[in-house]
């Protein structure tokens, strides 16, 4: 594992199935949209040790229009939604602010949770963001100070503060200590 | 201390050993392993698409 600089990580892992499955999902989803991933598959993606069934996505409000062409792409390659199978009532769901949820075909997990940006948090990881670079593939993740700060502040189950140890520990040499802290603070005005 | 603050300090300290492993090693050799967990563990998960996200509800409320 490679940081070549604040913007971008080498790692030249070996593909899981969730890997595998998220680079095949988000091949259609950047055609359509900037996309970040957050949470726990961003600690998986940097070498923790535990399975994770979903991964979550945050992307900008789209208009239904684009949505829907994101929405059909998706089905025409085999994926479908699990919480509603009509266009326009997955996108009501979006922008009520409900995430939604797609798998492949006659499955359950692994699934995708996608939602839109809704808070200043979402726009943050949407403008932060790190490329991994694997093989010839590519994934946009979260700046892992916002991450680390969410887990350690808001989220704070043993999984997430073990997610957030994970990734203090790989990534220590290129962390930004007082950006942690800056959005705990933040966090803590917030939620 | 408590089982439950035992247990947790065992898994942090596991946390620790496992990334000193991954910066140890090539992303092949750690990733092989972790590939072990992820793969069996999707695998072994069934569930049915209306159970699957009752429990996503009630873990997240």
């Amino acid at each position: 594992m490679k940081f070549i600089s604040k913007k971008e990580i080498l790692i030249d892992k070996e593909l899981s199935e969730l890997d595998l499955f998220t680079l095949d999902f988000i091949k259609i989803l950047k055609k359509y949209t900037n996309y970040v991933i957050v949470s726990g598959y961003v600690s998986i993606l940097l070498g923790r040790s535990r399975v994770s069934e979903d991964v979550d996505i945050i992307i900008p409000k789209l208009d239904f229009k684009k949505f829907e062409l994101l929405a059909d792409d998706l089905k025409k390659n085999n994926f479908y939604c699990l919480n509603n199978e009509k266009n326009r009532d997955i996108y009501d769901y979006l922008v009520k602010n409900t995430a939604v949820r797609f798998a492949k075909k006659n499955t359950v997990i692994p699934n995708i949770e996608i939602k839109f940006e809704k808070n200043k948090f979402d726009k943050i990881s949407l403008n932060n963001t790190i490329k991994v670079k694997i093989e010839n593939y590519e994934i946009v993740i979260s700046q892992l100070e916002l991450q680390i700060a969410f887990k350690e502040k808001v989220l704070k189950s043993q999984k997430d503060m073990e997610d957030a140890r994970h990734i203090r520990n790989v990534a220590n040499e290129h962390l930004n200590f007082e950006l942690i802290d800056s959005y705990k603070v933040m966090l803590n005005e917030f939620y | 201390m408590s089982f439950i603050e035992k247990n947790n300090k065992e898994r942090l300290d596991f946390v620790d050993k496992w990334s000193k492993y991954v910066l140890e090693h090539d992303d092949k050799t750690w990733s092989k392993q972790q590939n072990v967990i992820i793969n069996s563990g999707l695998k072994s998960a069934k569930m049915t698409k209306e159970e699957y996200l009752n429990m996503k509800e009630k873990t997240q409320s």
